[in-house]
């Protein structure tokens, strides 16, 4: 009785500490002014969603997030595309090197971003892709593909070659058995390689901060960043902002939570 | 060349043009880079040699980055380890719940870091912030103190980047417990061994080399950690009570635009993680807890 009354203690402390600010974020962006300035309290007394309204037509928020859901979009995409292929044939062709070949793309994941950021930055411009949404898509694509070909490597390593060569055997293409034995089987793996992306691609600050300079391109965090620094911080709207950039990332990751767990034990995950 | 392997180089190019491309060639791009005295945009280049590495040896600047960078990597790596360990030997335990919870631990690992950070400024903030005001109600201070000004701001930075991803620990050290065979802490209970004894000689030999990788991994990921510590305090007023060495890197590189002294930083930095790491090696990997 007293090791569950414990355990229950430690469970709701540990709810408290990671769940309230998020809360706290949400009450304060739901409050008028007048409460925000006064004695905090947690349930807002008039709840309004003024805040959001002004984030949505003060500023270019809506702008930013459309960016950013582009951008997230499409590196998960060219992401899924790239690592699938890849993995499959580290997989399924025998080549020399082809072990080492996989532990050097493992060995890419270790530098941090900030490490090559300036080569990376001149590199871009010199393409003439600096200022672009393409600069971006290709950057999260590089740094999210060690993951994903390892991640999916491990799922397609684990898929029973019989299945692929019967579908062969019954006159199914190479591109139809993959399409409809490999991948569905390797469902669990693509979707834990998705999220880790679309996370990476949504999070990200020190590319989009580099890369891009004009604000109609600019992605959340950083535009996010912009309205926070700029003049007096209307502590309300900002709040919004944050309500709003946390529903995508918490709202994809409950919808997949069981897939996301399987993920995290193939590989892991940066930051 | 058989017609597989052609196959499989080919199904592997645009993988390898990408990481070719993006990251090995940026890297030694970046070592040739930190020899040359270059503007971060405009085409002026003069070769210097080793000038800009002399020249941060002997940089009050650099050495103070180079000690807030330990300090934040240190401090933060330990309380990550002291808060996720004892959140993931909890959530190993069989309670109602459990399942929710394992989900909600995860989110502040989840978010943007923009999010986490205003978050915080915003509970930390002087006047209006709830921790003053709770920290006033409760009588343990007299005045609102300024969590974000030049005394506190590391404490601050260091809160708010363990909150952000102690996360990781936990589903990492989760992940192996849930692996330990149940026998281990019967035959320990048999013994009559209390919990504490099963911890230490059932749960950390067991744990012991995902904790090396844990610590490992959160050291190199906190020591070059660019966003969180950027988006704290900015490149002017208090961020110098709190500029790591990716800071000064960006700040090198795109502030001052001298893009050669910030490539030089980014090769010492990698320099140091690699020292770091081979005596971390031969430290712990030799002892017999990881046999």
């Amino acid at each position: 009785m007293r090791r569950a009354l414990g355990l229950y203690a430690a469970g709701a402390l540990l709810l408290l500490g990671a769940a309230f600010p998020f809360l706290w974020m949400l009450s304060t962006a739901l409050k008028p002014s007048g409460e925000i300035f006064a004695t905090p309290r947690f349930v807002p007394l008039h709840p309004t969603l003024e805040n959001f309204s002004r984030l949505f037509a003060d500023t270019s928020f809506l702008v930013f997030f459309r960016n950013s859901a582009a951008v997230a979009g499409a590196t998960v995409l060219l992401t899924l595309t790239v690592s699938a292929l890849g993995a499959y044939g580290l997989t399924r062709y025998r080549f020399r090197g082809r072990d080492s070949v996989a532990g050097l793309i493992l060995l890419t994941y270790m530098f941090a971003p900030i490490m090559i950021i300036i080569p990376f930055y001149i590199l871009v411009r010199q393409l003439g892709i600096v200022n672009t949404r393409l600069a971006l898509v290709l950057s999260y694509t590089t740094f999210c593909l060690p993951f994903c070909l390892w991640v999916l490597r491990a799922f397609f390593q684990s898929i029973p070659l019989e299945l692929e060569e019967a579908a062969l055997v019954d006159g199914a293409g190479r591109g139809r058995t993959v399409w409809y034995v490999v991948l569905p089987l390797a469902l669990p793996g693509l979707i834990a390689a998705a999220i880790f992306t679309f996370i990476l691609a949504w999070n990200d600050f020190l590319f989009a901060l580099v890369l891009i300079t004009s604000d109609e391109l600019k992605t959340l965090p950083v535009g996010v960043n912009d309205l926070f620094n700029a003049t007096i911080v209307d502590w309300g709207m900002i709040m919004a902002a944050g309500v709003m950039i946390t529903v995508p990332t918490v709202g994809f990751f409950v919808a997949v939570q069981r897939y996301l767990v399987q993920g995290w034990g193939a590989g892991g995950v940066k930051g | 060349m058989r017609k597989s392997a052609l196959v499989g180089w080919l199904l592997l190019a645009p993988s390898l043009l990408l990481l070719g491309g993006l990251v090995v060639f940026p890297v030694l791009y970046n070592v040739w880079l930190s020899l040359f005295d270059k503007h971060a945009f405009m085409p002026v280049q003069a070769f210097v040699g080793l000038k800009h590495y002399r020249y941060f040896a002997s940089d009050p600047e650099f050495w103070a980055s180079f000690y807030y960078g330990c300090v934040y990597a240190g401090v933060t790596m330990v309380l990550q380890l002291g808060v996720g360990v004892p959140a993931a030997l909890l959530l190993n335990e069989g309670f109602r719940g459990r399942n929710l919870l394992r989900g909600v631990v995860l989110f502040p690992y989840m978010i943007p870091t923009i999010v986490a950070v205003i978050l915080w400024k915003w509970l930390l903030n002087d006047s209006y912030g709830l921790v003053n005001h709770m920290l006033m109600s409760a009588g343990l201070v007299r005045a609102p103190v300024a969590w974000l000004g030049p005394d506190y701001i590391m404490g601050s930075l260091i809160v708010t980047s363990v909150w952000q991803f102690f996360p990781f620990v936990v589903v990492t050290y989760l992940a192996r417990l849930q692996t330990i065979p149940p026998e281990l802490y019967e035959a320990a209970t048999v013994d009559g061994a209390s919990a504490w004894r099963r911890f230490v000689h059932v749960t950390l030999p067991q744990t012991a080399s995902v904790l090396f990788v844990i610590v490992l991994l959160r050291s190199i990921w906190m020591f070059t950690k660019f966003d969180t510590v950027w988006l704290m305090a900015g490149d002017g007023g208090v961020s110098r009570y709190i500029r790591t060495l990716p800071v000064y890197a960006y700040a090198r590189s795109f502030t001052y635009l001298q893009a050669g002294m910030g490539a030089a930083l980014a090769v010492i930095m990698f320099a140091m993680l690699l020292a770091a790491t081979a005596v971390y090696f031969r430290l712990f990997r030799s002892e017999e807890v990881f046999s």
